[in-house]
């Protein structure tokens, strides 16, 4: 299987060569993890690209940071462990890309070191590697340094703004800021890095479903009961608000949320009726959080907790099997 | 359109879709397995030195259920030896040398009497001595089935899907003898005292699902299934043209189906009309290191190396000699193996073809759900592997491991490129081995006990 065992022909007699017996199947779909890895990546460019139109160059340089610094921790931590090294699947460059958009565009250059190195090594690797974290690293890195560096996580610089280049805060939409609606649609507005423009998320949130590489279940299930619950009742009271619906979907990174990061493979269920659970789940729990945290967003919460009940999601919606009865041993 | 739940439509690689189905002169020698189907092995009834003619009785059923095996060449038995089959299994090979005459066996005559006298008996003996098994892939003894299913089945399913990557050997069958399908299917359906019968083909053939239609009569009716793996497995097929599911641990005929392969039903022609026993087969040869790719009718029993010479040769070096389809074949060790009544395509890979750009990384499930979401019999592919990885078998059951049907469909989109079924068989294996242990402890317990119980009494 291996490249260095491959056989070379004796002579140009074919039929001298060893043949491998492998088992079946023998044809394999073209997709790899490496190649769903590469597409997530190439569906996060637009939202990025804007994001340094909007912040400039430091917009450029925390994510960079991120990710360089997650796959040097996952390849460092590999060598230390003496695993085979996996940093070719570019999962590391994921999540660091997608925890750099969680940053706020300051200069607060180490927040993107310490994020990766808890994310890969504390989240992922220590739990096992790909595949075997329990919840989403870029999203529990950013939990992580929220909590730990509550005013530079909330340094956000305000949007086509270069005159402030040190870590003064501007209002976020979810911090009060007054935003245009559209604007907030477009992503003309604050926020961290990668959240601020909807409609660039959406677009890439399309291309990967064109791809295959993601199902439409939990990003329509979460942002759909995000949208009902805000519409029928609004937070300030009053019914049908149709407006303050669609600002909160806009805002505060729930799009960001909803198509990449509820969407992690390896953190959200496998069958199609546990995604549409786990989404309304994350829905309800943001607008929880939202109404009734202390902080001014919920996604990430809400996720995080989501991530949580995924195996017992996954063990109640486990398909009925073909000719079989219901449930049960 | 027609179609089931789940599966995944795998690339087709039909390369000989328009290969006309070539003669290809018998070999020097061939060798032929005394055990080509489930069942009993046959007990060769010739003797080296011995002359046989085209189509004679070479290898007899003992007991059990199995298939006589007949001679494909006519000439003289050069030895008989044991080798290992396709499957691994040591097992008893004639080898004939061709003498070129074609001398036909004087037991290849036609049946007597029209079809519409026959009894269900007579056919089924016609299809016996025939040596006729399942030529799909699976190998069980058709006489068999057809037997069990008289009386018990009343829908008659022949499966035209080809569900497997590359084979064509059924749609150009389909296209050339249309009526020897048909009036195989008239044969069944005389000997199972029905008046209907069911063709389900695949939608990628409208060419033969457009000529079958334009032959078969009223009674007979044609199916347009939506091309997808594993349409062509029997569970799949029922479950799309009827809505019927096969309950775990049945037969198709407990729901009243019972359902033959085409090129099966062809050889079923071959014996009823004109008495000949099943000797050649259409075998499709195909692979990047394949020179030229065709349809062949081979007879059973030449090596693949000979069949893979006729069909221009290995173009380079292949990886993998794949007998049967790419989905559930069985990757083969040696170019001299014989082709058998279950050889529906012979294979040649290279090595980046079966890679298919996976990379040499250790394999790890993501937990896309990909194998979850295709899986035709709705199990939970990533659980299994999970769990036959862990040793925790007994979980590896709860989950219904032994349903699998190992189709492949899991292995075929896993991105991580894990090797899922080939964890299942290990799992359905070992649940097997255990359960056949405690099977036979409770026997020895039982007996003891009863002896105990006897020698008590004689005190």
């Amino acid at each position: 299987m291996n490249e260095n065992e491959k056989i070379t022909p004796v002579d140009g007699d074919f039929y001298g060569g060893l043949l491998t017996v492998t088992p079946s199947p023998h044809i394999k779909h073209t997709d790899t993890t490496t190649r769903v890895m590469v597409d997530v990546l190439i569906a996060l460019a637009p939202a990025f690209i804007w994001g340094i139109i909007v912040f400039g160059l430091n917009a450029f340089l925390m994510p960079l940071i991120a990710v360089a610094a997650s796959v040097f921790f996952e390849f460092a931590v590999q060598k230390l462990l003496h695993k085979p090294v996996t940093v070719g699947d570019c999962s590391a460059a994921v999540t660091g890309l997608l925890l750099g958009f969680n940053l706020p565009a300051n200069d607060s250059y180490f927040l993107p070191v310490v994020g990766a190195a808890f994310a890969i090594v504390v989240v992922k690797q220590l739990f096992g590697g790909i595949g075997k974290n329990f919840v989403n690293p870029a999203l529990a890195a950013r939990v992580f340094l929220f909590l730990s560096w509550p005013t530079k996580m909330a340094a956000y610089p305000a949007a086509f703004d270069r005159t402030v280049v040190d870590a003064v805060a501007s209002a976020t939409p979810r911090a009060g800021g007054e935003v245009e609606l559209l604007d907030l649609f477009l992503g003309k507005c604050g926020g961290s890095i990668g959240e601020i423009s909807t409609l660039l998320l959406l677009v890439g949130g399309v291309y990967l479903l064109l791809r295959r590489v993601i199902t439409w279940h939990i990003p329509v299930a979460y942002l759909g009961t995000v949208a009902l619950i805000t519409f029928l009742f609004p937070q300030g009271g009053g019914f049908f608000d149709l407006t303050f619906m669609l600002t909160e979907l806009c805002s505060g990174g729930l799009v960001l949320g909803a198509v990449f990061m509820a969407t992690d493979y390896v953190t959200s269920p496998v069958t199609a009726k546990g995604r549409l659970i786990f989404g309304v789940g994350c829905g309800l729990l943001t607008v929880f959080f939202r109404y009734f945290g202390a902080y001014p967003e919920g996604v990430s919460f809400a996720i995080l907790v989501m991530n949580c009940l995924v195996w017992y999601i996954d063990k109640l919606t486990r398909p009925r099997v073909f000719g079989g009865a219901r449930h049960g041993k | 359109m027609y179609t089931f739940k789940g599966g995944t439509h795998v690339r087709e690689y039909k390369n000989t879709d328009s290969a006309p189905i070539e003669r290809m002169p018998a070999p020097p020698t061939v060798a032929i397995p005394m055990s080509q189907h489930i069942g009993a092995p046959c007990r060769p009834v010739v003797k080296p030195w011995d002359h046989v003619d085209y189509g004679q009785l070479i290898g007899e059923v003992e007991q059990g259920l199995g298939c006589p095996v007949h001679a494909s060449v006519s000439g003289t038995v050069k030895k008989i030896e044991t080798r290992l089959s396709a499957q691994g299994n040591p097992v008893e090979v004639v080898i004939l040398e061709n003498d070129g005459l074609y001398t036909k066996s004087d037991r290849i005559k036609p049946f007597p009497k029209p079809l519409e006298e026959a009894t269900p008996d007579e056919i089924v003996e016609v299809i016996r001595s025939a040596g006729i098994s399942g030529m799909g892939g699976a190998t069980f003894p058709t006489y068999a089935k057809l037997k069990g299913a008289i009386g018990k089945a009343d829908t008659l399913i022949i499966n035209c899907a080809e569900c497997e990557p590359f084979i064509t050997a059924n749609h150009r069958m389909m296209l050339e003898h249309p009526e020897r399908i048909i009036d195989g299917t008239r044969v069944l359906m005389q000997a199972l005292g029905l008046k209907r019968a069911l063709i389900g083909v695949e939608d990628n053939k409208p060419d033969a699902i457009a000529l079958l239609r334009e032959k078969a009569p009223t009674y007979i009716k044609i199916c347009t299934l939506k091309t997808k793996y594993p349409q062509g497995d029997e569970r799949q097929l029922m479950y799309a043209l009827l809505g019927k599911e096969l309950p775990t641990g049945k037969l198709p005929a407990d729901i009243g189906c019972v359902i033959f392969n085409a090129e099966t039903v062809a050889a079923i022609w071959h014996a009823f009309f004109n008495g000949t026993p099943l000797c050649k087969r259409v075998v499709t040869v195909d692979g990047d290191c394949v020179g030229r790719p065709a349809n062949v009718k081979v007879p059973l029993g030449t090596s693949y190396r000979d069949l893979i010479e006729y069909c221009g040769g290995l173009i380079k070096q292949p990886e993998r000699i794949i007998n049967g389809g790419p989905m559930m074949g069985n990757a083969q060790w040696d170019f001299n193996a014989s082709i058998t009544k279950g050889s529906s395509s012979i294979l040649a890979l290279s090595h980046e073809f079966c890679q298919k750009g996976h990379s040499s990384l250790p394999s790890a499930c993501i937990r896309c759900g990909r194998c979850v979401k295709n899986c035709p019999m709705h199990l939970m592919p990533n659980m299994l592997v999970n769990f036959a990885m862990r040793r925790r078998w007994d979980d590896a059951a709860a989950y219904h491991v032994m349903s699998c049907v190992e189709c492949g469909t899991c292995s075929y989109n896993c991105p991580g490129g894990m090797q899922i079924v080939q964890h299942i068989r290990v799992a359905k294996a070992t649940i097997r081995a255990a359960q056949t242990a405690a099977r036979m402890r409770e026997a020895a317990l039982e007996k003891e006990k009863k002896g105990e119980v006897a020698s008590s009494e004689r005190k």
